[in-house]
């Protein structure tokens, strides 16, 4: 999707589809949702299949529909590509779990991942980080977006326990999940393509299970944790495990690289915060939270409401969906002022909620936003400048926001 | 980030699962037999040779077991993908038969 938005015009709230893949493929999401946050903070929509949902755009509005899980339910499911079918791995998949469970095995599995924890990782991780950049300063078009897929997979690679020669399956097996309707990644209709996705990746985790308990040892890596996490003083399942592995690649590889290129992108469009950020390293942390308000790459979550909830002037009944859509939060002009300029050194732009909102909020969060200010810091140490080189292509997903393509040219900078 | 890795037995509006019946070249008793296979993992319902799976509420979790009874009752190990884009007891019979023949 766009995500500097185009001129504003004439908007028919009661026309607009929300599940349009073309919106967000070629389309301009973020001047209906604009007309959204100021006429119909609470929007209702029926699919021509029957299906409804109702959806919340202001900041604290998406605050409170992820983060008031007695209001709110995540056990019948979170994401809309999965709307009106109830979640069948509720309770045991962590993102479809609720309070009191959610909060013991999150805990678990996030005492591996604090900031504290993942700070003895910084080196290895700008290792990974300059192999990467390097190639795009031979001089050659750089197609960004496609190569920033494998970014995830090459730094958390040897955290996560997952050997080099499998990246290349997995990182396509989560793009499945999450466009199952792009052509860059579907497999027949969108439901095999899902399908195919989930049963592959869940079998993936679950033979790498059986692997290391035949191995008997432990390697340190974030999967092995999980077999050694305890909860109420029992280890999680085998399906457990499986479930939330599954959760953790998908977390891993699915977000991060559309943060990278479309912080990018935004970058190159305005050449001069690109070198605000080159004169002064200091700005980089607050450069890569603006970059996540801009990209907000996981675009939405849903719930469910448990009984009727009012909330943005207007009511959700009892087990209606609700897709909270985080994009939209992000440029909320009463937390952001002048919301559609992307500015490195906005204040305030550390309570964008690109990583969500409250118990469900991103555990990788820690290791994203290290992963990605040494991305930047090196990309404004060692890129003199950045143009583009070709059409940026949009991911065709109303679920996460991203590029598939972002094709560039660069070269070496010069003056330290 | 999460997405549940379950449920999806309804695509969103790039569905295109619209490809015509065509005659099975699989005997129509092993035909019979995975729309009975089929009926017995989808609540009982009714599976005629060419629905589709999604459509009858399918899921992976479903198509692990029926992969499974699969390699057991027919000797035939079905692959992941090959599974799901058959998407109907007709051609799934037909892969069947083609492991069999070794075709």
């Amino acid at each position: 999707m766009r995500l500097t938005p185009g001129a504003a015009h004439d908007i028919d709230l009661d026309r607009v589809d929300l599940f349009d893949l073309d919106l967000y493929t070629s389309g301009d999401p973020h001047p209906i949702w604009d007309v959204m946050r100021a006429k119909a903070p609470l929007h209702h929509q029926v699919l021509p299949d029957g299906r409804e949902f109702w959806s919340v755009t202001r900041y604290d509005d998406v605050c409170r529909v992820l983060g008031d899980h007695r209001e709110f339910t995540s056990e019948r499911g979170t994401v809309v590509t999965h709307l009106g079918v109830d979640d069948v791995a509720a309770g045991k998949l962590l993102t479809s779990t609720d309070p009191p469970r959610h909060t013991q095995v999150r805990r678990a599995i996030g005492a591996r991942l604090t900031a504290r924890a993942v700070a003895s990782w910084e080196d290895r991780i700008r290792q990974a980080v300059v192999r990467f950049l390097e190639p795009a300063l031979d001089g050659d078009t750089f197609d960004l977006a496609e190569h920033a897929l494998l970014l995830p997979a090459i730094v958390t690679g040897p955290l996560l326990g997952i050997p080099e020669r499998d990246w290349d399956e997995l990182v396509q097996l989560t793009a499945m999940v999450t466009a199952p309707s792009d052509p860059h990644f579907q497999h027949g209709s969108e439901a095999a393509t899902l399908a195919i996705a989930h049963h592959e990746l869940v079998t993936y985790v679950t033979e790498w299970v059986k692997r290391r308990r035949s191995a008997g040892d432990e390697d340190g890596s974030l999967l092995d944790h999980l077999m050694s996490v305890r909860v109420d003083d029992a280890p999680l399942t085998d399906e457990e495990i499986a479930l939330d592995g599954y959760s953790i690649l998908l977390g891993a590889n699915v977000t991060t690289p559309h943060t990278v290129s479309g912080t990018v992108q935004a970058l190159i469009e305005r050449p001069e915060q690109f070198e605000k950020a080159q004169a002064d390293p200091s700005l980089v942390p607050n450069l890569v939270e603006e970059g996540l308000r801009w990209t907000s790459a996981a675009c939405n979550f849903m719930r469910y409401a448990v009984d009727d909830v009012r909330i943005a002037g207007g009511t959700i009944p009892a087990r209606g969906a609700v897709v909270a859509w985080i994009g939209s939060a992000n440029r909320d002009e009463s937390r952001f002022p002048d919301p559609h300029q992307f500015d490195i050194t906005r204040s305030g732009a550390k309570r964008q909620v690109a990583f969500g909102f409250g118990s469900h909020f991103c555990v990788g969060a820690p290791l994203a936003r290290m992963t990605l200010r040494i991305f930047f810091e090196e990309l404004t140490r060692r890129f003199g400048s950045i143009d583009l080189a070709g059409e940026p292509q949009h991911l065709r997903s109303y679920f996460i926001a991203g590029l598939t393509h972002l094709p560039i040219v660069a070269q070496k900078r010069k003056t330290p | 980030m999460e997405s549940s890795p379950q449920v999806h037995q309804r695509g969103g509006q790039d569905e295109a699962s619209d490809r015509q019946a065509a005659p099975s070249s699989a005997p129509a008793a092993l035909v019979r037999g995975i729309s009975a296979l089929w009926a017995e993992h989808l609540h009982g319902c009714d599976v005629g040779p060419d629905d589709d799976f999604f459509a009858l509420g399918g899921n992976s979790l479903i198509g692990i077991k029926i992969i499974d009874r699969v390699s057991q009752d027919y000797g035939v190990r079905l692959s992941v993908r090959a599974f799901y884009l058959a998407q109907t007891p007709a051609r799934v019979a037909e892969l069947i038969e083609q492991g069999r023949t070794g075709t």
